[in-house]
Order: structure tokens, then sequence, then C-alpha cells
């Protein structure tokens, strides 16, 4: 293990194929210990990314370092991947394709045969264990293909979509797991669209579309920052006081109102009016942004048209 | 580092040995063998249980004794009549009540030229039995006229003997058991490194389309990936041809004798077996399929690594079929002429080795040093081609998209 505090880094990473360029002078760091988002609409860079960090794609230019160096066998092993295109061998026993998995971790048989066990029982697939993996459903071979990542307590997880696919009931174990990880001290990085979800999970996300980077930061310093202007307001009687210069525009959200304040509007100013009316104010509340707002507003002029709200729809419902 | 290589040797091991196709064809090959070979010898001696009891009427006096043995290892019950005026008229009735499945009659026409008479009730005797009679009776006569003669009948009818000295070099011809070593052994090699390369094709083809490859090249070299691959295969090989060429020696071994003692008139059979190749043969043939196999696995591991689908495959593994045809087409004319420039350029080529060197060492006559140094090529180009395709499978194994040309192919090669 190194003394660097990253557990993972790129630097001015550059991918193009052909033509098109994939992703656009990457810098990204994933500081140990922390759950890091890697959002951007679909086509963005995002999987060419996670391929270069795990040595499937190599960068055009710039560098991946992996715990602080070279991102070589020995390293990578330490991670668990998921790629996001599952692959199994569906011919094998459940149990069987497991203790492969871990074994070319370089984890011993018998001990990898103990923990798939207590993996297939905690995503309560035990009675599988002997089946073939081509006998199980979609949603099943994506849990063993799971425990097939994190089966040997790798130092950093990086998950491509992890949660696509899967009934909430199973998001929900999934989820539950990534942050057991966090809490064991495991660095995990996964790309997702699915904005609520990485809203209750990520520490720090980095959002990138068309190629580049457009955020990286502290999730909690990101709201804070972008926290301006939203309110949710509730009353009975007059309505005259929710109109005045400060607000750009209104919004109906799960059957409240937000208002939409112009920047640097001071929502005081409403408030009074709005003390100062016949109106009986039930709500007043100042909104934090949405992520899935953060995104739209820094990706949708970017992409234009390239149909980020439509992907990035609440939890993608 | 060694570890992981060790796991995907193993699992491409026990997949491949648990997975109902080998079970099927490792024991079917054999079971095949012994079916299409038993099996009918089965049917011609078998349905005459009735007609076995067959009754012999020597007119002559001293064949009988002569007959009686001959006919016994045949697998008849033969009983003694003396001639009489009514014998044949009683004989015929007691076959037709079914009391006899036939009579013989010998006279004296029968010592001078062997020929006799069999009456059966109605189903003729099979060609075998025919066969078994026939001679059993000629030998009765002919050892009868010779030792008339005072002449050592039993070294004469045993066969005699002929030592074969050897004056040129040619090969076998086609009736020589030599040939037959050499041609069937070459049609097997030819048959079993095709299917065992084709199959290290497919496995990295479909670890590539299942998308498996990208978790398992994450973990360990792509090299190591495909040596544990055709490790793998080779020790599934070498397991399926330890179960054919056991179950084969035992046929011969056991199977042969035992079958000679329930049905005696099968004991031609016996010559089989001298046919058969020494133990020494039988390790050079290993060695020739090991070699035949790292070299030919090698190319198809890379094609499987460079395709996409299997369709695609068909037509990249176009060259190598086009390798493995040629020492095909020219194996007849190599092992009857195991000597010319032709046959030794030919044989000394690696990737022809395998094929064409056995006809030769098999066909018999070449010095050894030609054995030895094409093992020695081999093992070179085993490595070189190693060299090659690992290179090409390191760049191919996690690429999608078009197949590469020829120039993309020499960059891998060159970069990777």
């Amino acid at each position: 293990m190194s003394d660097s505090g990253y557990a993972l880094r790129l630097e001015g990473v550059t991918k193009r194929f052909g033509k098109h360029t994939a992703v656009s002078d990457f810098d990204f760091e994933v500081p140990r210990g922390v759950i890091c988002g890697l959002l951007g609409p679909n086509g963005s860079g995002k999987t060419t990314s996670i391929r270069m960090i795990m040595g499937i794609l190599h960068p055009d230019e710039g560098s991946v370092s992996l715990f602080g160096s070279d991102p070589d066998v020995t390293r990578r092993t330490k991670v668990g991947y998921l790629p996001e295109e599952r692959g199994v061998y569906k011919k094998m026993k459940c149990i069987d394709l497991l203790v492969f998995l871990a074994e070319i971790r370089g984890i011993r048989r018998a001990e990898g045969r103990k923990k798939a066990g207590v993996w297939l029982e905690r995503l309560g697939l035990s009675e599988w264990s002997d089946k073939r993996v081509e006998d199980l459903s979609k949603g099943m071979q994506q849990k063993i293909q799971f425990i097939g990542t994190v089966i040997h307590d790798p130092e950093l997880l990086i998950l491509d979509e992890p949660f696509s696919g899967l009934d909430p009931i199973n998001q929900d174990t999934l989820e539950e797991i990534v942050r057991d990880f966090h809490q064991k001290g495991t660095t995990i990085l996964f790309s997702t669209h699915l904005m609520d979800q990485a809203e209750r999970l990520c520490e720090r996300v980095c959002l990138i579309s068309n190629s580049r980077k457009v955020l990286d930061a502290d999730l909690k310093e990101l709201k804070a920052a972008e926290r301006k202007g939203i309110v949710a307001v509730e009353w009975e009687g007059d309505d005259r006081w929710i109109r005045g210069p400060e607000i750009d525009r209104i919004e109906e959200v799960d059957g409240g109102l937000h208002l939409i304040l112009h920047d640097g509007a001071d929502h005081q100013e409403i408030l009074k009016r709005g003390v100062e009316s016949e109106a009986r104010i039930l709500r007043f509340d100042l909104v934090e942004p949405r992520l899935h707002d953060i995104f739209v507003r820094h990706v949708g002029g970017a992409v234009g048209d390239a149909g980020m709200p439509a992907n990035a729809g609440v939890g993608a419902a | 580092m060694w570890v992981n290589v060790w796991a995907v040797i193993r699992r491409e091991y026990l997949q491949r040995v648990r997975s109902k196709w080998f079970i099927i064809a490792t024991l079917g090959g054999p079971l095949l063998m012994i079916g299409l070979t038993g099996i009918p010898i089965y049917f011609a001696t078998q349905g005459e249980e009735a007609e076995r009891n067959i009754a012999v009427v020597d007119g002559t006096n001293v064949l009988y004794d002569r007959v009686a043995p001959g006919l016994e290892d045949g697998g008849y019950t033969v009983q003694e009549v003396r001639w009489h005026v009514d014998v044949v008229t009683e004989l015929r009735e007691r076959t037709t009540d079914g009391d006899l499945g036939g009579f013989i009659l010998l006279d004296e026409l029968t010592l001078e030229t062997g020929e006799a008479v069999m009456y059966v009730a109605s189903n003729r005797p099979s060609g075998l039995r025919r066969l078994t009679i026939r001679s059993t009776i000629a030998r009765a006569a002919m050892e009868y006229q010779l030792e008339q003669r005072d002449i050592d009948a039993g070294a004469l009818m045993s066969g005699g003997e002929l030592r074969i000295e050897v004056l040129s070099e040619d090969g076998a011809s086609t009736d020589d058991p030599a040939f037959i070593v050499a041609y069937m052994g070459a049609m097997f090699l030819y048959m079993v490194i095709f299917i065992y390369a084709v199959a290290v094709m497919r496995a990295t083809l479909e670890e590539k389309t299942s998308r498996v490859v990208e978790i398992i090249i994450s973990s360990m070299k792509p090299w190591h990936l495909m040596l544990g691959k055709i490790l793998g295969v080779g020790a599934v090989s070498l397991t399926q041809m330890a179960v054919w060429l056991a179950s084969g020696f035992l046929i011969m071994a056991a199977g042969i004798p035992m079958l000679i003692a329930m049905q005696p008139e099968l004991a031609q059979l016996d010559n089989i077996r001298e046919i058969l190749p020494g133990i020494g043969m039988l390790f050079l043939f290993l060695g020739f399929f090991i070699c035949g196999f790292f070299m030919y696995s090698g190319l198809y591991a890379a094609v499987g690594a460079m395709c996409n689908t299997d369709e695609e495959a068909q037509q990249a593994q176009f060259p190598m079929i086009m390798l493995m045809v040629v020492p095909i087409m020219f194996v007849m004319n190599v092992i009857q002429n195991p000597m010319t420039g032709l046959a030794t350029g030919l044989s000394l080529f690696p990737l022809f080795s395998p094929i064409l060197m056995w006809a030769r060492v098999a066909g018999g006559g070449i010095p050894a040093w030609q054995v030895a140094l094409s093992f020695v090529l081999m093992i070179l180009a085993t490595f070189a081609i190693a060299w090659v395709a690992g290179r090409i499978y390191k760049v191919g194994i996690l690429m999608a998209g078009k197949r590469p040309t020829l120039p993309e192919l020499w960059r891998w090669v060159r970069e990777a």
C-alpha cells in the first residue's frame, strides 16, 4: 500500500475513438475512504473513464494511477470491478463461479467458498448455490455478479451502473451493502444516472458531460453553494404576495409550489410581503437544491438537447 | 501469480470434463468402436443355437478324428455316424425333425480335394462358419496327406514363417500394417488437434462475447489467461485420449481373447493385435499431439481473441484450416515415399510435423535425427507462436468492433 491519500487519480486523461473524443482532458481523484458518484448522461464518457481505470482501455493522453502507482495487475486485484456489461460463465454453478472469481484474486479456495456462502446467505441466494448461473433470473444473476465483485474484500470498489436492472428492494439491499463497505473504509466509485441514488449515497460527485468534467466537488459543499433562491410555500387565502420582482418563475412540485428567485434576490422580501398580506402562511421553506436540479442546471446548457433531463429524471422512475 | 493461471486451468478442466458432451464423447468413442465391430460379429455367430448339433459321416475312416476338434473349437457339438446305406436318409429325417442342426459327408474325394457336402435344415451357416468348417476339413485332409508322405505336418500347417529383410528405403505399402498405423494415426492426430484447437478458440470467443473477460483481465495478465485456457483444454484432451487409448488397448488385449474364448470361430481376430503399435510409438504419438495442439491452439486463441462472433471466427480460421489440410493432402504420398526431399522438407515444417513426421515415423525407416529435429523445431515454433499470439490476444481480447486487418494485426504484435 502506498502513502498516497488518493485511491484513484486521473490526470489529463484523454481517449479518442477515431474522430470521436470519448473523454477529454479528464482530471479526477477519489480520496481514500470516500464514496464518490460519477454522474453524467449516457454517452458522456463514464464507462470509458472506468474502463481506462481498470486497464481495459489505454488513455491516448494523460495517466491513471491506483493507490498512488501504476494500475498494474497487483493493484487492480485490490479493486472490485463491476462492469457495465455484465458477464458471467453461464454454465457454472453459482458457488463455483464465485470461488473461481475469488481464486483469481488470490484467495484460497476453501476461504473463497466460505465467503461465497456468507454472501449468498446475505443476499438470499443460498438455495441457488448449486444451480447453474443460467438457471437464475436476470436480477439474481446480477446479485451473483455483485458478490463476485466484492468477494475478495477490495480496497476500492468501482461499480459501473450497479443499480440498473434491479427492482427497488434489491436496489435497497445493494445500497445497504455499499454503505457497509463505506463504513469499513472501502473507497467506492460508482457511476450512475440515477440522481436520487447518488444523492443518498455520495459524499463526492463528479459530473461529466460531453466527454468533459463539469463539476467535481464534495456534495454537501456543492449543495450549500448551489442553494440559492428556491422557496417552497403553502398558504391559504390571498395569493398576490407570491408575485414580485424577486421571483423568476413558479413551479409546481409534489403538489406544492416552488418559487424560483432571480439570482441575488432576497427571499426575506417575499416573506415580509406575505406576512403583511391577507394570506395565512402554512409553509415557507428554503429548499436544498436537489442533485437533479444542479445536474440539469450544469448539463442542460452543455448538452443542449442530448436528452439529459430525461435520463436524469428523478430515480429514472 | 501462477495461482490464477492454475485457477483458470482448473475451471476450464472441470467445466469441460463435467459436461455431458465430454462424458458422451469420451465413453461413447470406445462404445461406438465396440459396437461397430462387436455387434456384427455377435449377430453373425448368434441365432444358430439349435443348429450347432451336427453329425459327421466319415466315409474315409481317417478324417473324423482330425475334423472333430476343429469343429468343436468352432462351437459345434459333433457326433460321428457310421456309414451305412441309408445313412443319408436317416440323417435327413433327423435334421428336418430338428434333432440335428445338419450333417457333413466326408468321402475319398474329400481326401483328394478337400470337397465335402454339408446338409442343413434351412438356415445356411454364416460366412464365418462356412469358412471355419471348410478350412477345418481342408486342413484335416492336408494333414493326412502330408503324414502319408512323412512330412512334418505341424510346422508347415502352422503357417510357416517369413523373415523380412528390407533392402531399399521405400516406405510402407498400403497393405502393410505399418501403413494402417501411419495413416490412421495421422488422421486421428489431425482430428484431435483440430477439435481441441477450435475448442480453445470457442472458449476465448465465449469469454469475450459474454464479457466475463473484463472481470478476469482486471485481475490477471491476458497472457496468463491465454496460457490457462490452453493448458486447461489441453488437459481435457489428454484425459479424453487417455480414456480412448486405454479402452482401445483393453479391447485389444482383453476383449479379443475374451471374444475368441466365447466364440472360438473368431480366432482370426487375433491377427489384429499384430498391428498394434508399441508403447514407444504411443509416446511419440502423444508428443506429436502435444506439440501440434500447442502450436495450433495458440493460433486459434489469437483468432478467437480478434473476433466478436462465431461467424467472424469461422472466416478468420480459414488460414489455419489451410495449414492443417496441406499435410493431409500429402500424407499418402509421404507414407509411401518417406525419403524424398519433398517428404523430408514438408515433415520438418513445424506446423506440418505432427501429421507428416508421424506418418513417416510410423511408416518406418526414417533416421532418428530427423524426428528429433522436428521436435526441436516444433518446440521453437510453439514459443514463437505463443509470443505472437499472446500479443494479439492481449489487444484483441478487450477489443470490440470490427476484426483487425493484417496491417492492424501487425501493429498489435509490435506495440503490445
